[in-house]
């Protein structure tokens, strides 16, 4: 049987896409359609004097530089290219959530150089003055043409860049099918009701109420975003139900999943397809009511006391094939086509990474109302403590 | 009773067994043995990261312990024998400091601070003569002023029941014979209450060293090092934890066995 | 100089450290805790009761705390009493230093490395593994409030042996002989000398294990998987994750009266059945 039919392939999937997308098609994308995006990359890499720029090579950038971002979601090896290259050694600070780096930037000196927020968390930082606008000058191998508009729109609030895409993915979850009699369940109804009934004791949700509280809000149909009192109050409900049956609220769950702990988990893209890859009987599932679809971020918080190493490392980060030795390893996908053109045909067509089109079109982005909604915040903290 | 105390220590001691053993795996995952290997304890020490953190670790505890011992000696010296509402005021703050939560210490330091600098840093501004005002914020200072208030409690109440056994005579004695105060503190009262303010200084350098939830809220832009080590375990354990955790236990035992011999010598002389 | 200027130049830096440090900082949590939620977090004046109405939301984190606590404190008391009288009275004499030395070498590790080590040691792969082995299948410890009490005593087991056996270690050896040469048995030689004798250092032991946790964060955070809530972890969600100061500070504050009020009530009882120490010495 093959695979087209369910699922898209990357050309078919970019040309979704362009549905989305109000004008007309860029000359990036047209590279990238037709190959010439590979030969260019390729050409490019391997004469010396075609290759960018490379910003994050020259001049003294200090030799540390402090990161925040979520578990799971870089190759180590690139970190170590980085130093070799600069002398700059990366200190990498995981989180669970944007709340949590956003209340760490809020009560003032994080020390943090590069933090990675999600898409519909910008605009907040820019409201709040915690972020830096971002100089494209200083990131010679950031190239805006060649990112989907869909996926790194947000980075560019009223016409200023404050964020450059890292990466996008959606939120689905994984669950070891060797536990569930090899079925696997489709929907986020059926994620709940196991958690309740034969895998009790055996489920991880998130420790971040965008996921959490919004797929509880899935199974009864409603807007992964809903911040409706009532609706709320039904997921809460459900999630108070499910909490004595879970086994624990942690957004960095691999270590549990890979152990056998844990038998399902609310899952990121990326965990999933690592987990999937070194157990195939831990399979990803997308919810058919839905869920979400995010783009994450490349940003610089206000004060960040190495800015110079902050723009290297980013700069160095979106060099294409760094970021396609990155996406390679964490399995997100990637919103530039020129490191889309390095990546071999099995990633693009990998349906974890490019789910189905019905699957997809029923994915919602997130919403900033619901993280600064006090009640969605103060639910997911009323579940915790419950 | 024997066999008791023997399960008690397989107790205490298993896991640190297994963080040792875990230092050595060759792999990188924590809970997988994969071979032997030292390499966990090279990148530790190479890991400037590491490094920082400890050496920000050691200088807060130094400082903090060595400001407790110091202020927490001339209070408790003042306060002996004192009377009245300062005594009893004193009393009761120290108590309060004892008896809260670190977490409430850490929480009232992170917004009390924060408010006041943030009324602070504009009248600096303000007053400021020329060139950029300094910006008052979270970091080396309120980490060391937050664990010298629990410390310097703690030397208070050491050195206070110190005090309490010493022979009032003594000091009475000394001031007979016409000693000035000063005389006698550093002639009669501090060569006893010595081994207690050691004692205090090398409980407050522990604990600071070994704070995680004060430093949690207060420490701003630092890093500690049980702060690493916590980012560390979330980021998903490497061995190189518990590599630094093994060094940082051998390290404790070179200190505590230095500080017993100097405890007993400090005895001897008292 | 006279004896109020030398008293004055003696308090001056802890007074100034207690107020700054300690007073004021609380008396912004009090304030706080009457104020409100800001729109993107944080606090905005105000002065209201809600936040102290809204306290029922977070009953399970006292309820477990209130519970824990003193449950964990019992637990190490009740391990660590047979070892302390062991080490002081039954100890080859030759070897008692470096037995005691034993127990607190643990305490210098850091006490979350030590935490992590038990989240492989109850995990899926520890003892529930080797569980498995003898047949008992299917038994999951991490994760559990047992987790947590085991992280616990594990965590102050020696905060609770050392006084007790700096207490039993002075006991005069010679009353244990004589109550057994008047023919008591050891049985209630112990019941009627030693464990009398022993209250100030249980009292302190017990005190110190208390205070501590009662504000605990770490263990629950690391063993309890987000399950087992304490108020600690109550404080740091409404601080650093849901970003509610007016809350989080009405939750501070509830705390610390509670905490002085068992404590104090505490000592009371402590100081009725008979330790004859004025303040139970907290080292």
């Amino acid at each position: 049987m093959t695979k087209d039919n369910d699922y898209i392939s990357k050309r078919k999937f970019m040309e979704e896409l362009d549905r989305y997308r109000r004008g007309s098609v860029t000359r990036r994308h047209f590279l990238g359609v037709t190959g010439l995006g590979t030969a260019t990359a390729v050409l490019g890499a391997a004469v010396p004097a075609l290759r960018p720029r490379q910003a994050w090579g020259q001049g003294s950038i200090g030799d540390r530089v402090v990161l925040a971002t979520w578990p799971n979601y870089h190759d180590p090896a690139n970190f170590d290219a980085f130093t070799e290259a600069t002398g700059a050694a990366v200190d990498v600070n995981v989180f669970g959530s944007n709340e949590e780096m956003l209340a760490k930037l809020q009560a003032g000196g994080s020390g943090w150089d590069v933090f990675v927020p999600t898409n519909y968390t910008i605009t907040t930082y820019v409201g709040e003055n915690l972020i830096e606008p971002l100089d494209a000058a200083r990131m010679p191998n950031f190239d805006p043409a060649a990112f989907d508009q869909r996926f790194a729109g947000p980075g560019i609030v009223d016409g200023t860049l404050y964020a450059v895409s890292k990466n996008w993915g959606t939120t689905g979850y994984a669950v070891n099918i060797s536990k569930n009699n090899d079925v696997t369940p489709t929907t986020w109804k059926e994620f709940w009701d196991m958690t309740m009934d034969s895998f009790s004791g055996r489920t991880m949700v998130h420790d971040y109420q965008l996921t959490t509280i919004g797929n509880a809000l899935k199974y009864f149909g409603y807007s992964f975003n809903s911040v409706d009192p009532k609706e709320l109050a039904d997921a809460e409900k459900l999630l108070l139900d499910a909490k004595p049956h879970l086994f624990a609220i942690n957004s960095d769950y691999q270590p549990s999943m890979r152990s056998g702990d844990a038998w399902m988990t609310m899952c990121w893209t990326g965990d999933g397809k690592q987990m999937n890859r070194d157990m195939p009987e831990i399979v990803y599932v997308l919810g058919k009511e839905g869920g979400e679809l995010w783009s994450d971020f490349y940003a610089i918080p206000k004060g960040a006391p190495h800015l110079d190493a902050a723009y290297a490392l980013i700069d160095f980060l979106l060099t294409p094939d760094v970021n396609a030795k990155e996406a390679a390893f964490h399995g997100y996908p990637v919103a530039d086509s020129r490191v889309n053109a390095l990546l071999p045909p099995e990633v693009l067509n990998d349906p974890i990474l490019y789910p189905a089109a019905e699957l997809l079109d029923a994915l919602e982005f997130g919403a900033a109302a619901t993280l600064t909604d006090p009640n969605r915040a103060e639910l997911l903290a009323r579940f915790k403590s419950a | 009773m024997r066999i008791y105390a023997a399960f008690v220590y397989l107790f205490l001691y298993i896991p640190i067994g297994v963080i040792a053993l875990f230092s050595f795996n060759a792999g990188r995952h924590a809970s997988q043995l994969q071979g032997f290997s030292v390499q966990w304890y090279g990148k530790a020490l190479k890991n400037p990261f590491v490094m920082d953190a400890l050496q920000t670790s050691l200088t807060v505890a130094l400082v903090s312990a060595t400001c407790a011992s110091v202020f927490g000696t001339m209070a408790a010296v003042a306060l002996q024998g004192m009377k009245g509402p300062v005594r009893v005021g004193f009393d009761l703050l120290i108590y309060v400091a004892v008896m809260i939560p670190g977490i409430v210490i850490g929480i009232a330091t992170l917004i009390g601070l924060v408010t006041l600098f943030d009324q602070l840093n504009p009248a600096l501004a303000a007053i400021w003569p020329g060139g950029a005002p300094p910006q008052l914020s979270m970091g080396y200072g309120s980490l060391i002023a937050a664990h010298t208030l629990f410390t310097m409690a703690l030397v208070i109440i050491i050195i206070r029941a110190r005090l309490a056994g010493m022979d009032r005579a003594l000091a009475e004695a000394s001031s007979d014979l016409y000693a000035t105060p000063m005389g006698t503190f550093r002639q009669v009262t501090l060569p006893l209450i010595f081994p207690a303010v050691l004692a205090g200084f090398l409980l407050s350098f522990t604990f600071s060293f070994d704070d995680f939830i004060i430093a949690f809220f207060v420490a701003g832009s630092e890093t500690t090092l049980p702060i690493y080590v916590f980012s560390s375990i979330r980021r998903g354990v490497t061995p190189e934890i518990n590599a630094i955790g093994t060094m940082v236990l051998a390290a404790s035992l070179v200190l505590l066995i230095t500080s017993q011999v100097l405890l007993r010598t400090g005895r001897r002389r008292g | 100089m006279t004896e109020r200027g030398r008293n004055i130049f003696l308090l001056a830096p802890a007074g100034a450290w207690f107020l700054v440090m300690l007073v004021i900082p609380l008396a912004v949590v009090l304030i706080f805790s009457f104020g409100e939620r800001g729109p993107a977090g944080g606090y905005v004046p105000a002065f209201t009761l809600e936040q102290y109405a809204n306290l029922p939301a977070r009953w399970a984190a006292f309820k477990n705390t209130l519970i824990l606590a003193p449950a964990g404190t019992l637990a190490s008391l009740l391990i660590a009493y047979p070892l302390a009288y062991y080490l002081a009275v039954r100890a080859d004499a030759r070897w008692k230093t470096v037995l005691l030395v034993l127990v607190i070498v643990p305490f210098w590790t850091s006490i979350l490395i030590r935490s992590y080590a038990w989240i492989f040691l109850l995990g899926g792969r520890g003892i529930p593994a080797l569980l498995a082995m003898i047949g008992i299948e299917d038994v999951r410890l991490i994760n559990t409030p047992f987790a947590v009490l085991i992280g616990i005593v594990y965590g102050y087991l020696p905060l609770m042996v050392f006084p007790i056996f700096v207490n039993l270690d002075r006991l005069d050896k010679r009353l244990l002989e004589a109550s057994s040469d008047l023919g008591a048995s050891p049985w209630r030689t112990f019941l009627q000398v030693t464990l009398p004798m022993s209250l100030p250092g249980i009292a302190t032991g017990c005190l110190l294990v208390f205070i501590l946790l009662m504000g605990e964060f770490l263990i629950p955070a690391i063993l309890g998987g987000g399950k087992v809530f304490f108020v600690g972890n109550a404080l740091v969600d409404l601080f650093l994750q849901s970003r509610n100061w007016a809350f989080g500070s009405a939750v501070a504050a509830t705390l610390v009266v509670l905490m002085l009020g068992s404590v104090t009530a505490y000592m009371r009882l402590i100081r009725r059945l008979g330790a004859q120490r004025e303040d139970v010495a907290l080292m």
